[in-house]
């Protein structure tokens, strides 16, 4: 089984650890780098940076690739960390002051930050945290607000890089999140009528985005009793307790409980509806009778947040979103660790998590000890992005007008079917991956339908999206192509190209020859067609849609 | 949780049948064995030509709130429903009478924005099974709340519950749904038919997955082909397409992949071809997301015969049940969808001259708190379900109707209601209709002898 394999690869892990260092001091000083300054830790080779571009961005692009090859990992990172931070929702509501706005503006706004703007990093870390703290224009609370819901992911574009306290509560006091789980307006109890607080926020911010329902050690393996079963987090009363902690917020400025005015701003505290008795929260601590709506809120998040589950719950799925579905436990408790202290004994600093997460020795040579099982099935999502990047697609009148991706991919910022996000991070899809004990998230919305649909989507972005094309549609992107169209008349080269470009250079040989052949069979006096045929072999391939 | 019984669970998972052998793989191999066993009993009962038959699950996503679906009507038990209720009880005269061919001593009445089932249920068409729930073993509220009998892991919890429901196996990981299990045991009854017995309109699930059998899933309009491999050029795009999905692999993740997108393929190609040549249906559905749901079900029975197959099990559903808020606003709106859609399918197998060969059943995560949070409930545990079709014997009550009294026999904290019939019963008597055995029962739901009803008879 998957788990006592996986349990058996620290050797395995600590010569990955080793081979890093020599990865990294054997290859400083390598290309030049036409006004970047060389950096002291670059990647292997222009492959290894692209496969890790693939993980931290939202697909590697040439310039990028060069770039990240030149200044090395770190001097990278911090140009990352305190590249200006990208936000939808100051442009959707410069765009309101004249135009009705819809969800659509924010989609707009989200394909432009993750195509077009400098970081890269912190935007990728929003659309994991976006799977996690899950909000959801498909509820009708949030449908008709593109403007609290482009708030609400500028939330995790800010704190996705700073402290996982500080996201806890900018979420937690989020209008959005307070009526998609519906704390917003929830109040003490009314004995009386047999009213008592709403259980949603505290039963979920437990459940998904925080602790989860069992104990966990530090490598992420649930902790086992005496007869061998998981240890529940916590019971019923304590999310009844929690849910009374969450008593007492309404929207910012609002003067009429009942009736306030709608906004963006992070609520605020009505003490006149907050549950002030004493409340028996995780492990039997005690939050005390008779603190304030905001204590009692500080208190309940200072408690989460210490829980030593939070490094394990969120760094593995950090890692599932980012590099494998089926992380070692070891790599999952070096994650942890760092979650836990940042080297400088800061708890819960995700800018170190995610660089520990995509930094890893399992990160770089997990494909090479395990590669048959390491890896995950890229977002659908996300192979789009990578298309458009790696051939700076433009889009007509600069308006970024793909508004519905979920009906070709199964998914769109911010809109996944439940809080339980478009796939679970313990779905297995039948056969061997289930069989051997593995995960593969994505796969729960690449089903039969699912694949197909992207499959037509791709042909559709290709073959009548690119500069050029004889008939335009006038919301379509197109890819620029120039230098792959100048390689058209060498195949071997044009695939080789688009290999290292959007493969990692992990084509298998076979692949090669396939690909290869059409370019060869398609006319050689229309390489505009030679480069799209090989574009699209890859682009819906097992092997490219398989991130190693 | 309690810990007392851990070591009374009798039916092993695979996941521990895996631990207690020295190899994996034989494990799964004896367990394979123990399926094709099955597979020999279950089918081979089946006399040739003995019929078709369709189960047809509709999920309610969320936990429905099934208390205000069948309400208590006569004065006394009203009166305990409305004290527990307050502000999210159904106004008394509003309910939509109802008559059970069997009285328990109280009257009911359907929340009113479901006129269809009211009728249906009049014409013996409908069966309400009450307070269902995931259960280990059954028990009494004391039992439950001095922990002297094992409860399943996690209750209240959306993604456990749905999975203990679609699974009967509470505290298991082994990730097969019921569904799934007796697919193995049936499929052969659809002889060499490539087209799986499941089929999904709502996506994965693991109700319908089993140990080889795998759901297909389709949208609302059917299933879908690839496009852009017309002419010449397109041909050669396709022959090398095909070759990178035949490519051998030993990355699982690429096969997975690979296979997805072939049976995707190879699916369509089957029933494109027998869709496009039926007639269309007369019944119009509403237009909603379950009416299509249903529509594209009723148009996949309707062409049967040109697939060749016997028996089906069809996986659809709705969310927005998980009513914490607006209930009183939101609820309605649910339930007329629910009322109109399932009366339409109805329609649409009379139509068919199928209505006494498709069974539709409703789950759910959970039942609600009758308790209010404000505007809405919580996360409770037993709820009603409901049965339909013309092999059901309706117009009747299975299971017992719960005390809705606020810490009366049945309420184990804050109008949260202790299940008095298992899921395992409830699914049980489904899949036996379908055609699994009685001496297959175990396989299919391995904690079936914890309880005393392995057939409630509402399939006869």
């Amino acid at each position: 089984m998957g788990r006592e394999q996986r349990s058996s690869t620290g050797a395995a892990c600590s010569i990955g650890s080793a081979a890093l260092v020599l990865l990294i001091q054997g290859c400083s000083g390598g290309s030049s780098g036409g006004g970047l300054v060389p950096g002291n830790d670059p990647p292997a080779s222009e492959a290894q940076a692209a496969r890790f571009l693939t993980r931290s961005t939202f697909g590697p692009t040439a310039d990028e690739i060069h770039k990240l090859s030149v200044i090395g990992y770190t001097a990278w990172f911090d140009e990352q960390l305190n590249a200006p931070v990208s936000l939808e929702r100051p442009p959707i509501e410069h765009y309101a002051l004249h135009h009705g706005v819809g969800q659509e503006q924010r989609l707009e706004q989200w394909w432009k930050i993750v195509l077009k703007e400098d970081d890269q990093l912190r935007q990728r870390m929003a659309f994991a945290l976006s799977e996690i703290f899950v909000v959801s224009d498909v509820a009708a609370a949030l449908a008709n607000d593109p403007v609290g819901m482009a708030e609400y992911y500028d939330i995790l574009a800010r704190d996705g890089l700073g402290n996982y306290r500080t996201l806890l509560e900018d979420v937690t006091k989020s209008p959005v999140m307070g009526r998609y789980l519906s704390m917003l307006k929830n109040e003490k109890a009314d004995l009386a009528n047999n009213i008592r607080p709403d259980e949603n926020y505290a039963r979920e911010v437990l459940q998904l985005f925080s602790i989860g329902l069992v104990k966990l050690n530090a490598d992420g393996s649930p902790q086992l009793d005496a007869f061998n079963q998981p240890m529940p987090t916590y019971d019923q009363s304590v999310i009844e307790n929690l849910a009374a902690v969450f008593t007492g917020w309404n929207y910012a400025g609002a003067t009429n409980w009942d009736y306030p005015n709608e906004n963006y701003l992070p609520m605020e505290p009505w003490e006149g509806h907050h549950e002030t008795a004493a409340k028996t929260l995780l492990d039997g601590l005690v939050c005390p009778q008779g603190q304030t709506a905001q204590q009692d809120l500080t208190f309940a998040l200072d408690m989460i947040f210490a829980h030593q589950n939070v490094g394990p719950f969120i760094g593995k799925q950090l890692i599932q979103r980012l590099v494998t579905s089926n992380p070692s436990p070891q790599y999952v408790a070096r994650v942890a660790a760092v979650f836990a202290d940042d080297g400088n004994g800061v708890r819960g600093n995700l800018f170190a998590v995610v660089k520990a997460v995509l930094t890893d020795p399992d990160a770089v040579t997990g494909n090479v000890d395990h590669p048959d099982t390491f890896g995950k099935l890229k977002e659908p999502l996300l192979r789009q992005t990578a298309l458009w990047r790696a051939f700076a697609a433009t889009f007509p009148g600069n308006k970024y007008k793909y508004y519905y991706p979920e009906d070709d991919f199964g998914q769109a910022p911010l809109r996944a079917g439940s809080v339980f996000n478009f796939f679970t991070p313990s779905f297995a899809p039948p056969g061997d991956i289930h069989d051997q004990g593995l995960v593969a998230p994505e796969f729960q919305i690449t089903t039969d339908q699912g694949i197909t649909s992207a499959t037509n989507r791709f042909w559709d972005c290709i073959f009548n999206g690119y500069a050029g094309v004889s008939h335009p549609d006038s919301d379509k992107a197109l890819l620029h192509l120039t230098a792959e169209i100048h390689m058209a008349d060498d195949p071997a080269a044009l695939v080789e190209h688009l290999n290292q470009l959007l493969m990692c250079g992990e084509m298998s040989q076979e692949m090669r020859g396939i690909v290869e052949s059409m370019v060869t069979d398609t006319d050689a006096a229309d390489p505009r067609q030679r480069v799209l045929e090989a574009l699209y072999l890859i682009v819906t391939s097992p092997e490219y849609s398989v991130q190693k | 949780m309690s810990n007392l019984n851990h070591s009374n669970s009798r039916g092993l998972s695979r996941r521990q049948l895996l631990k207690h052998t020295a190899c994996g793989a034989a494990g799964m191999a004896g367990l394979n064995a123990f399926f094709n066993l099955g597979l020999v009993s279950s089918a081979a009962a089946q006399a040739p030509g003995s019929g078709y038959k369709a189960l047809v699950c509709v999920f309610l996503y969320g936990g429905n709130d099934s208390f205000n679906l069948l309400v208590p009507r006569d004065n006394a038990h009203y009166n305990a429903y409305a004290a527990s209720r307050g502000n999210l009880k159904i106004p008394q005269n509003q309910l939509l009478a109802i008559t059970p061919n069997t009285s328990d001593g109280s009257q009911y009445g359907l929340h009113p924005s479901c006129p269809e089932l009211q009728s249906l249920f009049a014409a013996g068409r409908v069966a309400f099974v009450a307070n269902v729930g995931s259960l280990l073993y059954p028990m009494t509220k004391a039992q439950f709340l001095n922990d002297s009998v094992q409860s399943p892991p996690q209750l209240f919890s959306h993604y456990d519950q749905q999975f203990q429901w679609m699974t009967s196996l509470p505290g298991s990981n082994e990730g097969f749904g019921w569904a799934g299990k007796a697919a193995e045991l049936l499929q052969s009854l659809n002889g060499a038919s490539a087209l799986s017995m499941n089929i999904s309109l709502l996506g994965a699930n693991t109700w319908q997955v089993g140990p080889t059998v795998t759901p297909f899933a389709m949208g609302t309009n059917g299933p879908q082909g690839l496009t852009g491999f017309w002419g010449q050029q397109g041909q050669r795009r396709y022959a090398a397409f095909q070759q990178l999905l035949n490519r051998q692999t030993p990355n699982l993740f690429e096969k997975a992949f690979a296979d997805t997108q072939k049976s995707a393929i190879d699916t369509n190609a089957l029933l494109k071809t027998a869709l496009d040549g039926a007639a269309p249906l007369t019944t119009v559905f509403p237009n909603s997301y379950l009416g299509a749901q249903l529509s594209m079900i009723a148009r996949t029975i309707a062409i049967r015969g040109t697939l060749g197959v016997q028996r089906q099990v069809f996986f659809c559903g709705i969310g927005g049940f998980d009513s914490h808020n607006n209930q009183n606003q939101d609820q309605p709106g649910l339930f007329a969808d629910l009322s109109a859609c399932l009366n339409a399918f109805e329609a649409a197998m009379v139509e068919l001259g199928t209505d006494n060969m498709v069974t539709t059943f409703t789950g759910s995560d959970f039942g609600r708190t009758l308790t209010s949070n404000g505007d809405g409930s919580d996360h409770a545990w037993g709820g009603v379900q409901l049965v339909m079709g013309g092999g059901v014997v309706g117009k009747d009550i299975y299971g017992v109707y719960p005390s809705l009294a606020l810490d009366g026999p049945d309420d184990i904290d804050s109008g949260r209601i202790l299940p008095t019939t298992s899921v395992d019963e409830y699914s049980a008597t489904l899949a036996k209709w379908l055609g699994v055995q009685s001496g297959d029962m175990a396989t299919v739901f391995p904690h079936l002898d914890h309880f005393a009803h392995p057939d409630m008879g509402f399939m006869g």
